[in-house]
């Protein structure tokens, strides 16, 4: 399954910071008319530079789905970064 | 000897048992363990879904204070980098090579192959690195 959220963290030395629930569903919505145009136009290129399309593609949305579960927390001293996708 | 065992011997010498009776009595509580012991393994076998890398460290650097590296990676992830890096054309990952063994690190990028990865994949789960220094923590294992 595609992920759903994402949280971005940001967190500077002066404890200024902010924490990001970006809804991946809807970006996936927003972006998906543009998949869908740029879909061909990758096929083609992928042809001409003799990658299987259909294979690329396949591992394409592996990594999409692979996507989910990752978890990323760097922290120093007061500054941190976060990255949360589920 | 066990307190089943020490039952078992006293329904025998009481004639409330066979010894046909007693020893496949016996047997049977011999085998509970093993069985217990076998499920539990193939239990902790489980395919591991994620990676896991922590690292702590407490020393004090210019009053910055600890640092902390928290990273969880999915198998999947894994499994479909390599997928995608099996596309790759061959020229390219030549290129890939040279560049790698021009830093020093032996590894020939054509070599990996998904086949390859699952059987990496399953022996991960026995990983586990632990690198305990007085301030540093370094801890990676598969989840």
């Amino acid at each position: 399954m595609i992920p759903l959220m994402m949280v971005v963290g940001f967190r500077t030395y002066k404890r200024h910071g902010f924490r990001l629930w970006i809804p991946l569903f809807l970006v996936w919505l927003l972006l998906l008319p543009l998949v869908l145009v740029l879909l061909p136009v990758a096929f083609i290129a992928l042809v001409v530079v003799r990658i299987n399309p259909f294979r690329a593609l396949a591992a394409g949305w592996q990594i999409l789905t692979g996507l989910r579960g990752t978890h990323i927390e760097v922290e120093d001293g007061n500054a941190l970064v976060l990255i949360r996708i589920f | 000897m066990n307190e089943d065992r020490r039952q078992i011997l006293e329904m025998l010498s009481a004639g409330k048992i066979t010894t046909d009776e007693a020893e496949r009595l016996i047997a049977a509580l011999e085998k509970g363990p093993a069985a217990t012991a076998s499920a539990s393994d193939s239990g902790s076998k489980a395919r591991p879904k994620y990676l896991r890398v922590m690292v702590e460290d407490q020393s004090e650097r210019m009053g910055k204070g600890k640092t902390q590296v928290n990273v969880r990676v999915p198998m999947q992830l894994l499994r479909a980098g390599v997928r995608l890096a099996s596309l790759i054309p061959s020229p390219a990952l030549n290129h890939a090579n040279e560049a790698l063994h021009e830093q020093g690190i032996q590894l020939d990028l054509s070599q990996l192959k998904p086949e390859n990865l699952e059987e990496l994949v399953d022996q991960l789960a026995d990983l586990t690195v632990d690198v305990d220094e007085e301030k540093t923590k370094v801890r990676v294992f598969c989840e």
